[in-house]
């Protein structure tokens, strides 16, 4: 399948977790979004579903304390804490920080699938007039692996000179010099770009090889799916 | 007419003393020019100054007039001046665009609007002059240093330029890669300008030499007489060999004994390596592009398990990976070396001091320049005396005066009664014993094996 196809078909699985109002349909979604991000190598694929899945879990943990529902059976009565209320987690509460969790989980699913098995550069030449953009998004999803080999080669500098990154705040202490790091990356490379002629009127696209009819398909199937999600599910 | 024409060219970048001061210079059409001069001489701001990206990329004072086939760069955009000039960059991380090698190469090619049918067959042909055709389909994320500058050259020639400007290109390549991609630039029969610390190989290569120093042009002479003036003025550049003495091997201070690794199952990099490394000396690692010398000096120096064999270290281990942007993460150049010291900044100005970086304490350590930001990363490492010091690629973007400092400082701290190991292309440093490491043809594909 041509990447444009199978960009299109992860937003319509996005876009539909996050209109499906049932929790089953959404965790479907989810289970199916990570059957897919689970083809992509193991040692690329690992930092993407720690970032869906606890992204998902923090929500499923903490939405039940700064959402309250009256409804539902009482599970557990907490303490009252100034400004956020009295603490307490009802069924309704927990149902309601699920679905949300798996909206988001899969969301998170669909970006990674996106970013670890789509070829980004097909998607730009697939981009026609918006072609700008399309490299800008490319780039920025080169982010997240370029950023994670940055932190591993800074943390093992810290560990070379022999001082010791311990808990969480030792390792946020390398979070300002990655930053950093990206940005001298990111000007060295628009320097690059433009010595090769980025922004120059009258380009041209390399010939790719035309959708078939399984892409054809894909994009009425994606329309289904959003309007199936949005209506029924 | 010259190709290219630099007239009274003074650059300076803001906040910073002049780069550059009244250049003069004209290039013949096929010209093949050395661009040398030690590290921070001005070479990589007078290629900037070529592309057009000073003044138009990195703002700044300038003065004079550079002319490119009959274009001004002040006057045109390096957008404009590409497919006329071609630049391969310093690092080849910081330049490359897309995810897959062929569209890296086809990338430039379409910005300059060349027929559409034309862009394989010429993406195919510039792969196969740095014979990298096979690396076609690979992810660029997942290619070494060396091949990345391949890719990044392929890129260029691509282009088929009239002006190829090559900043430092060989400098993460094993020898022989580096012949083959010089012999790549010398088929080209453009323009070139290449600025590179491995002086021989330029001179073998260059029909002119240019010489900088303090952004001031000190030399503008045909290969022959560039020779004699630098034996008499420079005479580093033409033999910038160290010899290590002889020292009386001392107690084993580490021992890796039947190491093995493998970043992917059936594809060791490393497969049963017995090292031993004695206090007072000094040995080197050798071997191509992806023989395993990174993976063997991290192993060494504690910092990967392998995953066979054992490795046992009587002392501590310092580590000095080759990628200077990894060690600035503090605010200040001082604080940056004492971080390693528990803040003891008497010491940290001491290691400062030694690599000759006293006077950039105060510095924020991203305003270094790349060589300063390489001696920066030794004293960072060295400042804590590590009784096992582990360099991998310590001469990268260091210039031949450099160089030998640095062979010098790597035998005083061995005589020190430390041992060093290092992983380097570099045959002129200075090592008591030479390790070579090699891909092992007859084991499975991509096997590694040290001999």
């Amino acid at each position: 399948m041509s990447p444009g196809a199978a960009a299109l078909l992860l937003a319509a699985a996005g876009t539909a977790a996050l209109l499906a109002d049932r929790i089953w349909t959404v965790a479907a979604l989810t289970v199916m979004l990570l059957g897919v991000c689970l083809r992509a190598p193991s040692g690329r694929r690992r930092v993407y579903l720690f970032g869906a899945l606890s992204t998902g879990l923090g929500v499923l943990v903490l939405s039940p304390f700064l959402w309250s529902s009256p409804d539902g059976t009482l599970l557990w009565e907490g303490p009252t804490i100034p400004v956020l209320g009295p603490l307490d987690v009802t069924t309704t509460e927990l149902i309601a920080a699920a679905l949300n969790a798996l909206r988001l989980t899969a969301l998170g699913l669909a970006f990674a699938a996106y970013a670890l098995l789509l070829d980004h550069d097909r998607l730009v030449a697939a981009a026609g007039v918006a072609r700008r953009s399309a490299l800008a998004v490319a780039l920025a999803t080169r982010l997240v692996p370029s950023l994670e080999r940055d932190a591993v080669g800074l943390a093992e500098s810290v560990r070379g000179r022999g001082v010791r990154l311990e808990g969480a705040r030792g390792y946020a202490t390398l979070l300002s010099p990655l930053v950093a790091g990206s940005l001298e990356r990111a000007t060295s490379l628009a320097e690059a770009m433009e010595a090769r002629g980025f922004g120059r009127p009258g380009g041209t696209r390399a010939p790719r090889p035309p959708w078939s009819v399984r892409d054809r398909l894909a994009l009425p199937l994606a329309a289904l799916l959003i309007l199936v999600a949005a209506l029924w599910l | 007419m010259a190709l290219v024409a630099v007239d009274g060219l003074s650059f300076s970048y803001p906040s910073a003393p002049p780069a550059l001061r009244d250049v003069s210079l004209a290039f013949e059409p096929g010209e093949v020019v050395a661009l040398l001069g030690p590290s921070g001489s001005g070479k990589t701001t007078l290629l900037r100054a070529l592309a057009g990206l000073v003044p138009h990329f990195h703002g700044g004072r300038f003065a004079g007039r550079v002319v490119v086939a009959g274009l001004d760069t002040r006057r045109v955009r390096p957008a404009e001046l590409a497919g006329t000039v071609a630049t391969v960059f310093q690092d080849p991380e910081d330049q490359v665009v897309m995810t897959i090698v062929a569209n890296e190469v086809a990338f430039g090619l379409e910005n300059l609007g060349v027929a559409p049918h034309e862009i394989w067959p010429r993406v195919e042909r510039a792969l196969e002059s740095v014979d990298a055709l096979h690396l076609w389909g690979r992810r660029t994320i997942e290619l070494s240093g060396g091949e990345l500058q391949r890719v990044c050259l392929a890129s260029a020639l691509a282009l088929e330029p009239q002006l190829l400007l090559l900043d430092e290109p060989t400098s993460q390549l094993d020898p022989e890669a580096a012949e083959l991609f010089l012999a790549a630039v010398e088929r080209l029969g453009a323009t070139v300008v290449l600025s590179e610390h491995r002086v021989a190989r330029a001179l073998e290569l260059a029909t002119r030499v240019v010489f900088v120093d303090g952004g001031r042009l000190l030399l503008d002479a045909s290969r022959a007489e560039a020779v004699e003036w630098l034996s008499a003025e420079r005479p580093l550049y033409t033999n910038p060999s160290v010899t290590a003495p002889h020292v009386p091997a001392g107690a084993v201070i580490a021992a890796l004994r039947g190491v093995s690794y493998a970043y992917r199952a059936a594809m060791p990099v490393l497969e049963g390596v017995d090292l031993e490394l004695r206090r007072g000396e000094i040995v080197a690692l050798e071997g191509p592009n992806g023989s395993g010398k990174t993976t063997l000096a991290r192993i060494a120096a504690g910092l990967v398990e392998p995953q066979a064999g054992a490795v046992e270290l009587w002392g501590r281990a310092g580590y000095l990976s080759q990628d200077p942007g990894r060690y600035l993460v503090k605010e200040t150049v001082l604080a940056e070396v004492a971080l390693a010291v528990n803040g003891d900044q008497q010491r940290a100005g001491s290691a400062l001091a030694r690599v000759g970086l006293g006077w950039a304490a105060t510095r924020h350590p991203r305003d270094l320049s790349s060589g300063e930001r390489e001696r920066l990363a030794l004293a960072a490492v060295a400042v804590a005396e590590p009784d096992l010091l582990v360099l991998d690629e310590p001469t990268r973007g260091l210039d031949p005066e450099r160089k030998v400092a640095l062979g010098e400082w790597l035998q005083e701290y061995a005589a020190e009664g430390r041992a060093v190991l290092v992983a380097t292309h570099d045959q002129h440093l200075p090592a008591h014993r030479r390790i070579g490491l090699r891909v092992e043809t007859q084991a499975p594909a991509g096997a590694r094996v040290a001999v």
